[in-house]
């Protein structure tokens, strides 16, 4: 295993810029997701890793050796792919033992690590099936497998649950995370999904745009965004925005009131933007609080959406089921000041 | 099942292709067969003479020179054609400046009307003024007498049929086309070399449609070579040395006027073609084990 460092690293796709200079320290036996929208350069980066795309401007470290120019085989890396890129004419054996075939090592002892490392990912008694007879979940085993049978110095997952039924997902997601506990590999794990992001990574990546927005483990990336970005785009439901307006002592913020002004004063001059999460937001069927008419209920089991409208401004809060307003009655909000996150309403910087 | 309602439905769309297939194919070989068991010369009715015309054809040696040429082709040409097909498509598969060019080139000469192309070889293989020996000439080869010498002008007949592979590079392109290209990336990570993508990727993936392809080309090369050796050899040099079996079919048809034989021919050509294509499946079916890594 061994820690992997972007530094600098720009790559063009013409006059697209995906990745903006991306600075970016994975240390050894961690696993880092990169997470972001659809162009983020998430995969961008992760490919630039594997050395499947060449890099604009940058350099690439695994361990101690520089990999910018050195070609996909020679980097000890292995690779999961949303497709699984499963052979479709080989059965489980042989896709698990292709890159020991393809490197010259003795069928007899390919044969063995084949084995070994399909118990590691539970996919040991299906050795001699082909891709078409395994299902979805099963496939990603074999995937997984051929990524670990090398002994590589870094994994890299593109998306490997994206294909998978909601249920499996969740479930791969822990096995993938037992699995890099028992492993203690070095991994970077590239998502779209915010949740598989915060539930997997020792530290998270946000990227947007081809750059990184902020890096810290999931529970800071969660409570402290660095950006608007990040506020809106870790959490689900979605944090609510509002413009903020600081006006005699009193911030307001859509249907929210909070005297005093945090920040002593420092907010006085500023455009704001004022984030409230869903969970944050206390609905009462009676004052004190703003009313706000119920507009839509998605009931998500344990806990139920309530979709408001106050004003003119919409937001979402997050309640226990119990609570079931009924469609187009006033509720009242309120919401504590420790639950507020300010921006700079141009810049989209954090205030907190 | 299906209502009456649906089933007229159904007849009536099928009807055109069953009835085309009917008049044209299906009947006109149904009357070969049954010309294949008579004498026939389009002026007396013809007369039932049993197994005849394959007993003539067993001892007559000019068939058996037109089916050793014949054979002969296809073992030259099928195996090239299809190798030329391929490596056109592994050439041109990628898109780049200019590549639309060059698939057109590759696919033109098959649409080339039959006549016009074995003309045009007509002066490409001339010995004294064509290009081919100019080249040669000009690169100090040898310069065969190509329509002339008997073993030459076989060899004219296979390499006019190497520059119409165009389906056959169109249907391997697109398969190459569609494996997907996460198996390359996969192949490069895993330290796999050209040659081993190519045995282990490339060629076990495109092996169903290349079957097809030579499956058909099989079928078709049997038939092929009839316009060249009409046009450009006129089945010579003397004696035999282009007569293929649809040419001497033709002879007997259309210039000796003895349709019966030459309906034992096209019959007995007809069984030689699925003989072959058994032989092929029956090969391969063996063979196809050899690609596991």
């Amino acid at each position: 295993m061994a820690e992997l460092r972007f530094a600098g690293v720009r790559k063009d796709y013409g006059s697209i810029r995906a990745l903006r200079g991306l600075d970016l320290d994975v240390a050894d036996g961690e696993l880092i997701v990169l997470v972001g929208p659809s162009g983020s350069g998430k995969s961008t980066a992760l490919r630039a890793a594997a050395g499947l795309e060449d890099v604009t401007e940058g350099t690439i470290h695994i361990g101690a050796r520089d990999v910018t120019r050195v070609p996909p085989a020679g980097r000890n890396i292995s690779m999961v792919f949303q497709s699984y890129a499963l052979f479709p004419h080989l059965t489980v054996a042989e896709n698990i033992g292709f890159g020991l075939r393809a490197r010259g090592v003795a069928r007899v002892e390919a044969a063995g690590r084949v084995e070994t490392a399909a118990k590691v990912v539970g996919c040991g008694e299906l050795l001699e099936r082909r891709p078409f007879e395994l299902s979805g979940g099963e496939r990603q085993r074999v995937a997984l497998a051929r990524a670990l049978v090398r002994e590589p110095d870094v994994f890299l997952l593109d998306e490997p649950l994206s294909n998978l039924d909601a249920q499996l997902r969740v479930h791969m997601r822990a096995e993938l995370k037992r699995l890099h506990q028992r492993l203690e590999a070095t991994m970077i794990y590239v998502t779209h999904d915010q949740v598989e992001a915060l539930t997997l990574g020792d530290r998270v990546a946000v990227l947007r745009d081809g750059e990184l927005q902020q890096l810290g483990p999931p529970d800071e990336i969660y409570r402290r965004p660095g950006n608007r970005f990040v506020a809106h785009f870790i959490g689900s439901p979605a944090m609510n925005f509002f413009p903020g307006v600081v006006h005699d002592g009193v911030l307001r913020a859509g249907p929210f009131e909070f005297s005093p002004v945090p920040g002593n004063g420092s907010l006085r001059d500023r455009q704001l933007e004022a984030g409230i999460r869903p969970e944050h937001v206390r609905v009462a069927p009676e004052a004190p609080g703003s009313p706000a008419e119920v507009q839509v209920l998605e009931v998500a089991g344990s806990e139920t959406y309530v979709h408001l409208s106050a004003n003119g401004d919409t937001l979402v809060a997050r309640v226990p089921s119990q609570l079931r307003p009924e469609i187009g009655s006033t509720v009242w909000l309120s919401a504590d000041a420790d639950h507020l996150y300010l921006f700079d309403a141009s810049t989209g910087d954090s205030l907190g | 099942m299906l209502r009456n309602t649906e089933r007229r439905e159904y007849a009536v769309m099928l009807a055109p292709y069953v009835i085309g297939i009917a008049v044209l194919i299906v009947i006109p070989a149904a009357i070969t067969f049954g010309f294949a068991l008579t004498e026939y010369d389009l002026i007396r009715s013809p007369r039932f003479i049993g197994l005849d015309n394959f007993r003539e054809l067993w001892g007559d040696d000019v068939f058996h020179i037109a089916m050793k040429n014949s054979l002969m082709f296809i073992a030259f040409a099928v195996p090239l054609r299809l190798l030329g097909a391929v490596a056109l498509a592994l050439l041109l598969h990628k898109r780049f400046r200019g590549v639309a060019a060059y698939r057109t080139a590759g696919y033109l000469p098959t649409v080339v009307p039959d006549v016009a192309y074995a003309l045009l070889w007509l002066w490409i293989f001339n010995p004294l003024y064509g290009p081919l020996n100019l080249a040669l000439s000009g690169l100090g080869g040898p310069t065969p007498s190509w329509l002339t010498d008997p073993r030459a002008a076989q060899w004219a007949v296979i390499i006019m049929s190497l520059f119409t592979i165009g389906e056959g590079f169109i249907v391997a392109m697109a398969t190459r086309q569609g494996i997907p290209s996460e198996l390359y990336e996969l192949g490069d990570i895993e330290g796999a070399r050209p040659h081993f993508m190519f045995l282990r990727i490339t060629l076990p993936l495109m092996a169903p449609t290349l079957l097809l392809l030579m499956f058909r080309d099989t079928i078709f090369s049997f038939q092929a070579n009839f316009v060249p050796a009409l046009i450009v050899t006129e089945g010579g040099p003397a004696p035999y040395a282009t007569t293929y079996v649809p040419l001497f079919i033709y002879r007997n048809g259309f210039e000796y006027l003895r349709y019966g034989y030459a309906s034992a021919a096209t019959l007995t050509m007809f069984l030689a073609t699925a003989l072959i294509i058994y032989l092929q499946y029956r090969i391969v079916k063996r063979w196809r084990h050899a690609f596991v890594v």
